[in-house]
């Protein structure tokens, strides 16, 4: 379980004068600048829970990750993982903990894959009956004995990744920090790595907090999402009802003859919003305030339609209005 | 819970192992090193008023180039040590970060990674270089007779002093080491910290020719326990009582030097910015 309170995260940056000038300006005076990276946020995980923690680069999610995890004290409010402080109880933690950073590894670069999986074991007092049950689980779910001899700089980024996720689950964490673990991965490792979050969720009960830009991932593994803007929560609860924050919202995506532009096209009704996107017309509305028997019947019969995808709205789309919504109302007070 | 460390160790040893080629290279520039120092002191006794015979703050010459060979050797067997190079690295490249999510020390690891490094110095080289050094000392009748066992009792308590040596060496650079998440001038961190070192710890010149209170200053920091007073319980300068005085005064600098690195290190901690993200 992990309890969040009141969180914020005050980094202080020194402002450096430009040129030689200001060099020497920076010597004498120093200047700072603060940058609130986590501006006061609560939530709480209980065990078991898979959640997403999505936002914007520069949003905080890595800050807050960190400050979950032990690497950074909060400059205010507080982190409790079982109860615990992080970075006060930093190693008590680390023990019930596993990190992945999708950007950086942590494993060994010139040593084999297996020899630092065996340091880990040393590190993290794992036994030997519970060493061999969870290589073999890991083995089978991301797939790495293949590679187990080889020294991790001659892994692909694929295997190194899968092979950092491994390492994060040799010791059965009770709670998992997944900071973007599928950054840069083919969508068939990505899947591989999904696979493998659901399989431990389901056979250790394993809580996982997972920061991604990858959509699919969410959608994927995730029933609960968080998402932060700025140093704040946007929103907290169910995809389910993120999704359906803007109506139950549907694309049509219609190829039509030449001569029917979006411009030009017959009106149904406002409620239907038309866009040309790569040749195609795109029709967006909100299926609870229209029907969408209606609209099928617009698009074949005033649209002349050759071709029709229906889709739902991605949470994509919506996490994207959400944070355009936020920038227009931020430019709106400056 | 010190098990925990055993892979740090291992990896030092195996580090250190696998580097010999050019720590060889480095003993043989050491060599040229000490021939230097050798003729600069026979110069030295040669003018002298009392020639040959002179005593120089309690030395014959003798004894003067003995400790001089014997604290060029000790260097380069005790203060074989990479912790302010790797906290630096791992400050630079944000590793850190990686040490802090796992449940050891970060002291611990650098602790264990150095003993492991003069574990393998000792055995590879140390043996070999002392033995070869005592007895060519011996057979040119530099030293005196190293009779067992009296001489046996200040070889153990040169080993243990030589041990103290290499952790106060140890938790020195790790606290500059750390200095380094403060400013990252580790270059002008690590010069400071060899230039003190090798001037206080009478590496570069025995303590007895330094001013009175100066020496009586010295005499009480860590630094004397780290060259000069290992190398003095070998020669069998001090007797037994000055020697357990010395090894005494390394162990209680050790904890309080561990102390204060531990303090400063939670103090970094808390503002330490991760690079990259």
């Amino acid at each position: 379980m992990i309890e969040v309170k009141e969180l914020t995260k005050v980094f202080r940056k020194p402002i450096r004068g430009e040129g030689l000038s200001g060099m020497v300006k920076t010597l004498f005076s120093r200047k700072y600048e603060e940058v609130r990276a986590v501006d006061g946020i609560s939530f709480t995980v209980p065990d078991g829970e898979i959640v997403g923690y999505i936002g914007a680069n520069g949003a905080g999610k890595s800050t807050t990750i960190k400050m979950m995890c032990g690497i950074l004290t909060p400059t205010s409010g507080s982190v409790l993982v079982d109860g615990l402080e992080p970075y006060r109880k930093r190693r008590q933690v680390a023990q019930n903990i596993g990190v992945v950073f999708g950007q950086k590894t942590q494993l060994w670069w010139d040593i084999p894959l297996i020899e630092s999986f065996k340091v880990l074991k040393e590190i993290y007092q794992i036994s030997d009956a519970d060493y061999k049950e969870r290589m073999a689980f890991l083995g089978e779910v991301l797939d790495i004995t293949r590679f187990l001899s080889q020294p991790v700089r001659t892994l692909s980024l694929g295997e190194r990744m899968r092979a950092d996720l491994a390492a994060s689950m040799l010791h059965n964490p009770r709670i998992l920090f997944l900071d973007e673990p599928t950054i840069g991965l083919d969508v068939l490792v990505k899947e591989k790595i999904r696979q493998a979050i659901h399989a431990l969720n389901r056979t250790y009960g394993t809580t996982v907090v997972l920061t991604t830009h990858d959509m699919t991932d969410i959608e994927d593994l995730c029933s609960r999402i968080i998402l932060l803007e700025k140093g704040s929560i946007l929103y907290d609860g169910p995809l389910t009802s993120l999704k359906n924050r803007f109506g139950n919202l549907k694309t049509l995506t219609l190829t039509v003859p030449a001569e029917i532009r979006a411009e030009t096209a017959p009106v149904l009704s406002e409620e239907i919003a038309l866009a040309e996107e790569d040749g195609r017309l795109v029709l967006r509305f909100d299926a609870d305030k229209i029907a969408l028997e209606q609209v099928i019947q617009y698009a074949f019969r005033d649209l002349r339609a050759m071709d029709m995808k229906i889709a739902d709205i991605s949470i994509g789309d919506v996490v994207k209005t959400i944070l355009e919504q936020q920038e227009a109302e931020h430019a709106e007070k400056v | 819970m010190l098990k925990k460390y055993k892979p740090f160790l291992r990896a030092g040893a195996i580090d250190t192992m696998a580097y010999r080629f050019n720590i060889l290279m480095w003993a043989l520039i050491t060599v040229f090193e000490v021939a230097c120092l050798v003729f600069l002191w026979l110069a030295v006794y040669r003018s002298s008023a009392g020639g040959m015979d002179a005593e120089i703050h309690g030395f014959t010459y003798r004894e003067m180039i003995s400790y001089v060979v014997l604290t060029t050797v000790f260097g380069f067997i005790t203060f074989n040590n990479d912790t302010l190079w790797n906290i630096n690295n791992d400050i630079r490249k944000g590793t850190v970060g990686n040490y802090l999510i796992k449940p050891i020390s970060y002291r611990g690891k650098f602790a264990a990674t150095s003993l492991g490094s003069l574990l393998t110095m000792t055995v590879m080289f140390g043996v070999p270089f002392y033995t070869a050094a005592l007895v060519t000392l011996r057979a040119l009748g530099f030293l005196p007779d190293l009779n067992f066992p009296g001489f046996f009792a200040h070889l153990v308590l040169f080993l243990i002093s030589g041990l103290c040596a290499s952790l106060l060496n140890d938790v020195i650079a790790y606290i500059f080491g750390v200095l380094c998440f403060y400013t990252t001038a580790a270059w002008g961190l690590n010069s400071l910290k060899t230039t003190v070192i090798s001037f206080l710890s009478g590496t570069l010149l025995p303590l007895a020719f330094f001013p009175a209170g100066l020496r009586e200053l010295v005499s009480w920091m860590p630094f004397a326990g780290m060259s000069q007073n290992p190398v003095l319980i070998l020669m069998m300068k001090y007797d037994l009582a000055e020697s357990l005085r010395c090894v005494a005064l390394s162990t209680a600098w050790i904890v309080v030097l561990e102390l204060f690195a531990k303090l400063l290190f939670s103090h970094a901690v808390r503002k330490v910015t991760v690079q990259g993200g």
